[in-house]
């Protein structure tokens, strides 16, 4: 155990990014910003089909076309069956899935599936031999939505699916490929008994993460076949599996370096073209670089979170607690199979204690693009039916909503929906703290449009997996942290404070930087709210390591033993009265020649840091014209520890504005044919700055136990409640229920019409 | 076809071989190495690669190279005098004002030029003025007080 180096009171400060700088100046280098020699650019050929059989591909024209350097499809790449996984924290990940969003074999499954890869001298070329391929489909029947994919006689996606979960074991295929079930109690019979219930079905259509950066990376294949990928990813570990997998590549023959990456939100942890772009430069030994269109991120080319149907029941007692929750959970994982329901089953239903709980979860497939994560996965779909019930419950039993969140909130040792005790969790804390505020005391200002405040709950679990970093000490004695976590939003600054804090240095005194897969041990990816928590325990580790061995030359040096130093502020001190002091610089210096100073650290399988949010909101209603404003909105979040406040409120307002852009603007429009139909940032529209209103927010410090500085997770769980929040608003300024996400004007005029508030 | 173009990019002349097919953004990206300003559309749908002609911001994705002889171009490189970070750059660092980054050099431009145009702006007018530059990660509030506070700091120089 090293010495204490004595808090230099970094942590928990509102400090400036590291790395603001090259970000303000435009210095950051993304993967489409990054040229090298002799490269070329590649174009993929998508699929014009929702579903189809592909008989034939020839690419003899386009490989003729000049300047055509390269071309390849599936067949240029081992075929890898379904259950051929690779390691991802607790699950695992399926490569034949993967492989399906990189290059369709055999099939196509949604409109924009890519088909082939062309590399040309430039992107005019390789576009125009785009035309040139031949591909002959046989079209086939498609199902678009969740509805259509259950039906009985529905066009079946795949002929290997048999629904998981279900006894006896259905003989035949369909699109329906598991049921996840939590129950306990009889849920259906409390509900008939309670004496109120409230019951919601809500629809929410598929919508994008929206980063600005789309899709870019760059590979290259040196004269031994070491290939290099410059990639835009969450995880370079997982994208250099999921690349070496595809490729039926040697890991030792691949190095991933994360550059920049201009936004993720849970899009950029599989891999979009980076082993087509390899296969590419292996065949045209040239660099090769592949950058996405927006149309191409929007229209099958990247993979959106889910649509989803969902049913919620809940019942209470006279006395405002809850007998039941019952719970339907239908997900469209889009065009390959694979997307558990159970995460957001648990987080629909944890903040609350029921003795009676029945949870059903479906993973449907239909013909659009296979969707991925997005920030708290599922959450938000999962809260706008819950938060709506729990709502429409209150309303019911006449009792204040926060008030019946109250006696019902789950508290720390209480049961989850698996059956276990919550660890640590600040619910109530929480609840009280959205009680004495001026956002839930003050009174709604009236306008000359009806006015609703509303509240919701949101809950996410998040996860720990696996995070590595190591710190060199430089000649100078300061330390050079490289971790294994890419920077999604401030993950430089937050582990340099904590690096700052363990060293017992100023901030500038660290260099801190991401690795790559050659430079820095495994890490899992930046995804599931895990990044701060767990890098920060690997960091630590990595300190207290490294100050260990500088512990042993200093004691050399001053010739006491090392229990005899004391370590504070770069310096080493023998402890006796007078002793002598050796600073970090001084001791680099004289031990130069006796080999590096490594320290490292690894955290794997740390506790949870579950994540928990309430917000509130006012908003104002245009009975004109259905148009919802914001009109103010705050949201209380328990953290843990705000390792840095200003960064924290950083990932709660962006996620929440996220949340309220799929609330009222955001959602994929499907044309019958399986095409989208506003592909583009003029007809998918996400929040503007005048959309919006500035977001309050208020932190608050329940502490993980057995986690360093009690750190939870935070960006997630502020994207959960947004929209339930905002339904439930809308609920009060008129009457009327909003059930089908995005609310958009169109949609809340029609359910104003309907119900004669027009 | 290719065709020689010369314009003024951030106060210097500058002559390069050019497609005829290639957009502002595409010269200045991948004929002058110039790649603060981003494609994030292609469409002037989200800022990211707003640059300033004539000291209006201006989508360089909806320009053409061929259109540029003649104006006074400034982009993201040329804004900042040595090490010394113009204030709405510094106001943006210090308020937490970026995050991934990829938007940031599209917003710094956005507020140069309503700041060179009003000094005191209210928060609409700001929230306006940034209003074509999408940003995903922050939700805009710390973007807005950093360009109050730039704003301030302008004034008072």
């Amino acid at each position: 155990m090293a010495p204490q180096a004595g808090s230099t009171h970094l942590i928990g400060r509102r400090l400036p990014r590291v790395d603001a700088r090259e970000r303000v100046t435009g210095q950051a280098i993304y993967p489409a910003d990054l040229n090298v020699p002799g490269m070329v650019h590649a174009k993929l050929l998508r699929s014009p089909h929702a579903h189809a059989r592909i008989l034939s591909i020839d690419v003899a024209r386009a490989r003729a076309l000049k300047g055509v350097l390269a071309v390849v499809t599936a067949a240029d790449f081992p075929e890898l069956p379904p259950g051929t996984t690779i390691p991802m924290g607790e699950t695992g990940y399926d490569m034949w899935m993967v492989a399906g969003i990189n290059l369709a074999r055999g099939k196509v499954y949604w409109v924009g599936q890519p088909v082939a890869g062309v590399a040309g001298v430039d992107v005019h070329v390789a576009e125009a031999a785009l035309a040139l391929i031949e591909v002959a489909y046989e079209p086939l029947p498609a199902v678009l939505d969740i509805a259509a994919a259950m039906a009985p006689n529905a066009p079946v996606l795949y002929e290997h699916v048999i629904t998981k979960g279900v006894e006896p074991r259905p003989r035949a295929p369909s699109n329906i490929c598991s049921r996840t079930v939590i129950a306990r109690g009889d849920a259906a019979g409390a509900l008939e008994r309670a004496a109120a219930t409230a019951r919601t079905r809500v629809e929410v259509d598929t919508a994008h993460q929206g980063y600005l950066e789309p899709q870019a990376m760059l590979a290259q294949v040196d004269a031994n076949g070491f290939a290099t990928v410059w990639a835009s990813t969450q995880g370079q570990f997982t994208a250099e599996l999921m690349i070496a997998r595809m490729l039926g590549m040697p890991q030792s023959q691949l190095k991933v370096v994360p550059l920049e990456i201009g936004g993720g939100f849970g899009g950029k942890i599989a891999i979009h073209g980076e082993a087509v772009a390899v296969r590419l430069a292996q065949k045209c030994g040239r660099p090769v670089k592949l950058t996405f269109t927006r149309e191409e991120v929007l229209q099958g080319g990247s993979g959106p979170p889910a649509a989803a149907l969902i049913d919620v029941a809940v019942g209470a007692g006279q006395d405002g607690r809850l007998v039941a929750i019952e719970g339907t959970y239908r997900i469209d994982a889009g065009g390959l199979p694979g997307l558990s329901p159970s995460l957001v089953m648990q987080a629909s239903a944890a903040l609350y204690q029921t003795p009676n709980l029945n949870l059903q979860g479906y993973d449907i497939v239909t013909n659009k693009p296979r969707t991925e994560a997005y920030r708290g996965p599922v959450g938000i779909q999962a809260a706008f039916a819950m938060e709506q019930a729990m709502d429409a419950l209150s309303q019911r039993l006449h009792l204040d909503p926060l008030e019946l969140r109250r006696r019902n909130a789950s508290v720390t040792g209480s049961t989850m929906p698996i059956g276990t005790p919550f660890p640590s969790i600040g619910l109530t804390t929480i609840l009280e703290r959205v009680a004495a505020h001026p956002c839930w005391t003050d009174p709604l200002p009236a306008g000359r449009l009806p006015r609703g405040r509303g509240f919701a709950v949101g809950y996410w679990r998040g996860t720990s997996m696996t995070s590595a970093g190591h710190i060199t000490i430089a000649g100078d004695g300061r330390p050079m942290v490289t971790m294994g976590a890419i920077d999604l939003s401030g993950t430089r600054t937050t582990m340099a404070q904590v690096v700052a804090e363990e060293f017992g240095l100023p901030l500038s005194d660290i260099h801190i930087s991401t690795g790559d897969t050659k430079s820095v041990g495994y890490s899992d990816g930046a995804a599931g709210s895990r990044v701060a928590r767990t890098m920060t325990a690997a960091l630590v580790e990595a300190s207290r390591d490294a100050l260990a061995q500088l512990s042993q030359r200093a004691a050399e040096r001053l010739q006491c033993r090392p229990e005899d130093l004391a370590y504070g502020r770069g310096v080493f001190r023998a402890r006796q009265a007078g002793g002598p002091t050796i600073s970090l610089a001084e001791l680099m210096q004289a031990t130069l020649t006796d080999g590096a100073v490594v320290g490292r650290g690894v955290s794997t399988k740390l506790p949870l840091g579950v994540e928990i949010g309430a917000h509130v909101c006012d908003v104002e209603v245009d009975t004109a014209t259905g148009q919802v404003t914001v009109l103010r909105y705050t949201a209380f979040q328990d953290v843990g520890l705000a390792l840095n406040p200003a960064a924290v409120e950083g990932q709660m307002e962006g996620s929440v504005v996220q949340g309220l852009g799929w609330a009222l603007l955001e959602g994929f429009d499907y044309a019958p044919d399986g095409r989208l139909r506003n592909a583009s940032l003029l007809d998918y529209r996400m929040p503007t700055a005048l959309d919006v209103p500035k977001i309050e927010c208020v932190i608050i410090e329940t502490p993980v136990p057995n986690v360093p500085y009690g750190v939870r997770g935070v960006g997630e769980v502020p994207i959960v409640p947004p929209a339930a929040c905002v339904a439930n608003a809308l609920a009060r300024a008129t009457g009327v229920r909003l059930t089908r996400m995005p609310m958009t004007p169109e949609r809340v005029l029609r359910a104003l019409n309907a119900a004669g508030r027009a | 076809m290719k065709t020689l173009i010369t314009c003024t990019v951030n106060g210097e002349e500058r002559t390069v071989l050019a497609d005829t097919r290639d957009t502002l953004l595409e010269l200045l990206r991948d004929r002058l190495g110039l790649t603060g300003a981003k494609e994030g559309c292609g469409n002037g749908n989200c800022g990211t690669c707003t640059v300033l002609i004539d000291g209006a911001a201006v989508c360089s994705c909806l320009m053409l190279a061929q259109e540029a002889p003649g104006h006074d171009i400034l982009t993201i490189e040329g804004l900042a005098s040595g090490a010394a970070l113009h204030p709405i750059q510094q106001a943006l660092v210090d308020h937490g004002g970026t995050q991934c980054g990829f938007c940031t050099p599209g917003i710094v431009l956005s507020a140069k030029a309503l700041l060179d145009e009003v000094a005191r702006p209210t928060d609409a007018q700001i929230r306006h003025a940034i209003a074509g530059n999408l940003c995903r990660c922050t939700g805009y509030g710390k973007i807005v007080e950093a360009i109050a506070s730039a704003a301030a700091a302008l004034e008072g120089r």
